[in-house]
């Protein structure tokens, strides 16, 4: 079992920092503070942080505060980043439109190999 | 339009599409059709696109390729419209966007 | 659903090359770009690149980017634009959305080649307007024809962060400060050295305590850090900015790879998650491939070469090939990347100090620190000797991938050798006959003309120009030194403009002679 996953680890307790009130997901404007006290409360994975806090679930999809949120999750956690499972990529990858996601362009008539 | 590049060393003059007017928060701007909207309001000293939802605060253009949707405003009524890479049409109406409104916070 | 042989999502350097070489080979190929041009970020790379010819040296980013395209289209590669892949699954599907609507396409093989997007580094006051990525900073400029801003403070001083300043200056902008954290320049030498003739003052072991303003960036204030990347009390610094551009690194964009099933690393020397991949882009899953940053971050340079290798593996996965065709061709390519894969600044050796050049000469230690060789470093190197009349000074310090300047002499002055990173030597006995060619030749602008006594107690010196207004002959001014600081009256005394020299200008200025290997830059008054 890895580090991070062993949940009966102590991590000590959360002490406030002086950076805390940080914006850290541009998007959802969830601060540093809110990720750390969030591995507190028990999220210790990128996954949970996600679904907990929002954190890279708003219009960007985590382009700009992915690495950093790695980056504060892994040192609450005192381990390195690179031991940080990242969060599941899927379908979009961009923002959308609902309209437009569901939006099924026609199945063009089954075609040959080479046909268009 | 103080903020265009005249002529650039390497590139020399950029081309351009026509020169169209659109309205930016009601006030009448010029812009080259196509180019994105958001480098015509940048060449107008515009620097504010969006206040957010939660802290009410300033976001402008911060990647200008489409990836972090900072640039979002409200486009012909349609809100989250990423300014960068939209191109401009001749009468768009752009308006600062407030959370996800055109109104204004103490209006919403 | 619609087949191809080969999909390719991401139409910049690699992925255009991947669809080049399969296209060539027969496969029915098409690329999916989410923008509205293709060419990725070349055509916002102004600048001469690096390596040599076959990696298409001293050749500008964005004409690259148009040869790219050329070829492209007589290849017969599909080039479909305003297609965002927002999705790839294990059987290579693929799902893009154009317009207003979704389709899904189906290749028997795929390359992706997305790049990279950039790191960002939080500091109070980096949501506000006017913080702005180098690559937003380029985009406007060299795109869009628009400044970025008027006073500019640039964080970083990787090749990103050294290039963009240039560039930031070559369309009037004003770099106040190039900043930081790590305690020597990141980037090449003779990019941080054009920059520091022009001014631009270097704070390494420094980040920005605080961007300043309410509705958008009006000021920064900077410090220095110790060695844990603690603010130094007592050495904060601030600057009146409209703008704050953060060139902090690049992370690959391998989403769609980890959605497909690909085995991922996290190998922080190619910049974070990777897939895992042979030489050739061949990642975990059968038939997909990978070419160019999102693979690991590297030079245009490299990822076009990256690109033909795994468009040339997918030909010979589907058939096209022959594997002894494959892997011939492979092997010239590895060639050529192993060519630029040399020197200082090589992936294998990031993050390492390196004292000494190849030749065992000294590593200029102000050239890390300030972005500039001292006067007394200078003569050290193997480009800088003297003799009478007009002779090259060749300022390149560190051993790059990189040999146009020995081309560029049909007079055979300047040599490298077999070994493309080694520094050039003026050859004994040869005969300069001024013609220009090096310093225009030059990527990294680091070669001059000197003549170090005119018999009048003056000297020349000529300095490759990239900026407006073009100074005219008779111009008069001040010399300045590497260092951007006047050092001397200057007169222009000869302009020159050749389409061989490819938008680099040559400014002769005239100056007393005790100067001649101090003056680098000339600034009209």
């Amino acid at each position: 079992m890895n580090s991070v996953n062993d949940r009966s680890r102590d991590i000590g307790p959360f002490v406030p920092g002086p950076d805390d009130d940080m914006i850290i997901c541009r998007c959802e404007e969830i601060t540093k503070g809110e990720i750390r006290q969030a591995v507190h409360d028990g999220m210790w994975t990128l996954t949970e942080i996600r679904r907990y806090l929002r954190t890279g679930m708003g219009l960007c999809q985590g382009q700009t505060c992915g690495r950093l949120v790695k980056g504060i999750v892994a040192r609450e956690l005192g381990i390195s980043p690179a031991e940080l499972e990242p969060a599941a990529s899927r379908v979009p990858m961009r923002p959308i439109e609902m309209e437009i996601f569901a939006n099924e362009a026609p199945e063009e008539k089954e075609v040959g190999y080479y046909e268009d | 339009m103080s903020e265009r590049i005249k002529e650039h060393p390497i590139l020399g003059v950029q081309e351009k599409g026509r020169l169209v007017r659109f309205t930016y928060d009601g006030k009448e701007v010029e812009g080259y059709e196509g180019e994105p909207i958001a480098a015509a309001l940048k060449a107008a000293g515009v620097m504010v696109h969006r206040y957010t939802q939660k802290e009410h605060s300033p976001r402008g253009i911060f990647c200008a390729i489409g990836r972090c949707t900072d640039c979002v405003m409200v486009v012909d009524g349609v809100p989250n419209v990423r300014t960068c890479i939209t191109p401009l049409a001749e009468g768009m109406k752009v308006c600062t966007q407030y959370g996800v409104s055109e109104k204004p916070f103490e209006e919403q | 659903m619609k087949r191809y042989d080969l999909i390719i999502v991401g139409a910049g350097p690699s992925g255009l090359s991947a669809g080049i070489e399969a296209a060539k080979k027969g496969l029915r190929t098409v690329v999916f770009d989410e923008n509205e041009k293709p060419g990725g970020q070349l055509f916002k790379q102004i600048h001469k690149f690096f390596g040599s010819k076959e990696h298409r040296a001293k050749v500008r980013g964005y004409v690259i980017g148009q040869q790219l395209l050329e070829e492209a289209d007589r290849a017969g590669v599909e080039v479909v634009l305003n297609a965002t892949v927002i999705g790839l699954y294990q059987d290579k599907e693929v799902v893009v959305k154009r317009g207003d609507r979704i389709e899904h396409y189906k290749g028997n093989a795929v390359i992706i080649a997305t790049g990279a997007a950039e790191n960002m580094v939080t500091f109070p006051g980096w949501t506000l307007p006017g913080v702005i990525g180098a690559g937003a900073a380029q985009t406007m400029m060299n795109l869009h024809g628009v400044l970025p801003g008027k006073r500019v403070l640039m964080l970083g001083s990787g090749n990103v962060g050294l290039v963009v300043s240039f560039q930031l200056e070559q369309c009037g902008c004003e770099v106040v400060a190039l900043v930081d954290a790590a305690p020597r320049v990141g980037g090449y030498g003779v990019h941080a050295a054009k920059v520091a003739r022009t001014g631009v003052p270097f704070y390494l072991s420094h980040t920005i305590v605080e961007a300043e303003g309410t509705d958008c960036v009006t000021g920064v204030t900077i410090a220095e850090v110790d060695s844990t990347f603690h603010f130094i009390p007592g050495t904060e610094k601030h600057f009146d900015v409209d703008t704050i551009c953060l060139a902090v690194g690049l992370s690959p964009m391998s989403q769609l790879l980890k959605m497909a099933g690909c085995r991922m690393v996290d190998d922080a020397k190619k910049g974070g998650q990777v897939p895992v991949c042979d030489p050739y882009g061949r990642t975990s899953l059968p038939g997909v491939y990978v070419a160019g940053d999102v693979a690991g971050i590297e030079e245009a340079s490299s990822a076009m070469i990256e690109g033909r290798m795994a468009g040339i593996a997918a030909a010979e996965y589907l058939g096209y090939i022959g594997k002894d065709e494959m892997e011939s061709e492979l092997a010239s390519l590895d060639k050529a990347l192993d060519g630029l894969r040399q020197g200082m600044f090589a992936p294998q050796n990031r993050g390492k100090q390196i004292t000494e050049t190849e030749e065992g000469i000294e590593v200029s230690q102000n050239l890390l620190l300030h972005g500039y060789v001292a006067d007394d470093e200078l003569e050290r190197y193997p480009g800088v000797t003297h003799k009478s009349g007009v002779h090259p000074v060749i300022e390149c310090t560190q051993n790059i991938p990189c040999n146009p300047c020995q081309d560029a002499c049909k007079k055979g002055c300047i040599s490298i050798g077999a070994k493309i990173t080694s520094l050039p030597i003026v050859v004994e006995g040869s005969e300069c006959i001024n013609c220009g060619m090096c310093v225009a030749s030059c990527s990294g602008q680091a070669i001059f003309l000197v003549d170090e006594d005119c018999g009048d107690g003056t000297a020349t010196v000529t300095l490759p120009y990239e900026f407006l207004p073009l100074p005219e002959v008779g111009t008069k001014g001040k010399g300045l030194g590497r260092d951007g600081k006047a050092v001397c009256d200057a007169e222009v005394v000869s302009v020159k403009s050749m389409k061989a020299f490819d938008k680099t200008n040559l400014l002769t200025i005239r100056i007393p002679k005790e100067y001649a290997m101090k003056a680098r830059f000339f600034k009209a008054v």
